[in-house]
């Protein structure tokens, strides 16, 4: 596994695979920026072995899901406007 | 005013508690992740001292006091009061100070100012420099602002204001809060910032003092530098920010500023609330941008835990929020005997006695409480009677079994301001903060005989000559029972 992922979903729909999608994930990784967001294009697999990356996946109110999904972030999507940036 | 001998900062606070016995110093390491906030939250479960944090994982220098204002012993000792005063005498204090002259704050020079000890700007910006705690496992973020204050100012009429919203950190540089429509900030966003697409310049105060805490969080009309120097009894330090025209608090520990965004959302929550719940829904919230942080050295984070009762969700809004009532059915010319808020209502349930001078009487002070700034925050006011003692719950509880009638003393309000924080609320209220609020009215009508309708209250303090029940308690220990305290 390269990176550990976390994702909050109302519902599994959210989480479509065989398609690219757009995320907030928040990393996992140990360290001072463990749990900071970025914004994604990527896609995901219920399988945990399709994607080196794990996704751990949390619904609207916290709850661990205990499905776990790899996932292969494709790039970084900045939102911002560039003036805050 | 007699000089009032408050803590003037944070420092000073943990200081008075640690020597009154209500805070502990924690020496060995404590890791921001999970351990401080369960820590903290144990801590208010068990209404035990606010604990210090003196070493905390991964932020060499930095350290952590949490559950600051959730009981009533560290509330006395905010206002510089005995640790051991009674809810009511401090309720009073409250109300004299407040209603006392308002004292304007002073600007003081960075030089003079703690809070500039350290200071980084630019690339050197990084939230994660800060021991930002994960507060809950499962929250949506690492809080930023759990006991803080966000000063903005209203760029047309120019009041100040200072609001405890809470604060995720999105990333390096940016945080996402809870900002409700009805608050002053989110009233000054959607009248002014958002329909003209400029951005408002904020600046979040971190680790001040308790009083200072205390006016962010309380719902009074008084802008809150001036209500800090009432609480104090002595102007409030502020020091000009960094990158815009704000001014904050110069003994605070840590201050983080920036502009919040009217064109751009990110996800903000699930956060533990001060229901004891999670429940309002994760969403797009107000967006802030940080530009720049300061910090004094060896800098203290403080922490809110927010869960079942009682922290200081609870008891310090059900505090403020009961007295601003009482103020403002004073104001009204309502005869009231007081005001309470059972903090374990998680500020739910207005309590308010009154004599019953009038028909209508509990309608009046229930649209008034529901229709004020108040309002949103609560959903139930019980009215007693000026017999009954609002801080007793044996003695409210029974007046509303036996005197709020069913069907006439019931009064129920639809389609009222709500927040998306009300556990009971369907999930589309909560989309849409829709609200619906009840009155108990515990009063005997009017309209009844008040010699043959009205039951008589049968009671050792009631039904008994004065002589009887004298000699009663005089010869209690000689008929045989302990002495009662
Ligand atoms: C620990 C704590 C956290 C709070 N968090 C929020 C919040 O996230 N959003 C909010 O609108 N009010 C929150 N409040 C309540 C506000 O601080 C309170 O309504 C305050 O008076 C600001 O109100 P105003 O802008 O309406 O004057 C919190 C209070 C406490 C004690």
């Amino acid at each position: 596994m390269k990176n550990m992922w976390e994702v909050f979903v109302m519902d599994m729909s959210e989480l479509a695979e065989g398609k690219d999608i757009e995320l907030s994930i928040r990393t996992l990784n140990p360290g001072l920026h463990k749990y900071t967001y970025k914004r994604v294009k990527c896609q995901v697999s219920a399988k945990q072995d399709k994607f080196s990356d794990s996704l751990q996946v949390r619904m609207g109110r916290g709850q661990l899901s205990a499905s776990k999904f790899s996932i292969k972030v494709l790039e970084e999507v900045e939102r911002m406007p560039e003036k805050y940036r | 005013m007699s000089k009032i001998s408050a803590p003037k900062s944070n420092r000073e606070f943990i200081e008075a508690c640690v020597k009154a016995g209500d805070a502990v110093r924690i020496k060995q390491e404590v890791d921001w992740e999970n351990e401080a906030g369960a820590i903290v939250r144990r801590a208010c479960e068990l209404a035990a001292p606010a604990p210090f944090m003196e070493k905390i994982k991964d932020y060499p220098g930095f350290s952590y006091f949490g559950a600051p204002l959730s009981t009533y012993r560290r509330m006395a000792i905010s206002l510089g009061m005995d640790p051991a005063s009674s809810l009511p005498d401090i309720g009073k204090e409250y109300l004299k100070r407040t209603n006392s002259e308002p004292i304007a704050p002073v600007l003081v020079d960075k030089k003079d100012a703690p809070c500039k000890e350290n200071i980084l700007m630019g690339k050197d910006v990084d939230l994660c420099k800060l021991p930002v705690p994960l507060v809950h496992d499962g929250d949506g973020g690492r809080y930023v602002g759990t006991w803080h204050a966000v000063v903005t100012k209203h760029p047309v009429r120019g009041d100040v204001n200072w609001g405890m919203y809470r604060q995720m950190m999105f990333d390096s540089r940016t945080m996402s809060g809870a900002v409700f429509p009805f608050s002053d900030l989110g009233k000054a966003l959607s009248e002014y910032y958002l329909p003209r697409g400029e951005s408002c310049p904020f600046a979040t105060a971190i680790g001040l003092s308790p009083l200072a805490a205390m006016a962010a969080c309380a719902p009074s009309p008084i802008p809150e530098p001036e209500l800090v120097g009432m609480l104090s009894g002595e102007p409030a330090r502020l020091v000009k920010c960094e990158t815009n025209d704000l001014e904050v608090p110069a003994d605070a520990e840590i201050i983080i500023e920036g502009e919040i965004c009217p064109d751009y959302k990110v996800e903000e929550g699930p956060f533990g609330e001060y229901t004891g719940y999670r429940t309002s829904p994760r969403d797009f919230r107000v967006t802030f941008r940080v530009n720049c942080i300061t910090y004094r050295n060896n800098a203290t984070m403080t922490i809110s835990n927010m869960g079942v009762p009682q922290d200081e969700g609870q008891l310090l809004r059900s505090f403020s929020l009961g007295l601003e009532l009482e103020k403002l059915l004073r104001s009204q010319g309502i005869p009231v005997t007081g005001v309470y808020m059972h903090p374990r209502s998680t500020h739910h349930m207005m309590i308010v006695g009154v004599k019953p001078a009038y028909s209508g009487i509990a309608q009046q002070i229930a649209q008034l409480a529901f229709g004020s700034k108040l309002g949103p925050w609560f959903h139930m006011v019980m009215v007693v009677d000026d017999q009954t003692d609002i801080f007793n719950w044996d003695e409210v509880y029974h007046a509303f079994c036996t005197r709020c009638h069913p069907a006439n003393g019931i009064h129920i309000y639809k389609n009222t301001t709500g927040t998306p924080l009300y556990p009971y609320a369907t999930p589309h209220e909560r989309k849409y903060s829709i609200g619906s609020k009840v009155l108990f009215d515990c009063l005997w009508p009017v309209d009844w005989d008040k010699i043959n309708d009205v039951p008589t209250l049968v009671s050792f303090k009631n039904v008994y000559p004065k002589d009887i029940q004298e000699k009663v308690m005089n010869n209690w220990t000689a008929y045989g029972y302990p002495e009662v305290k």
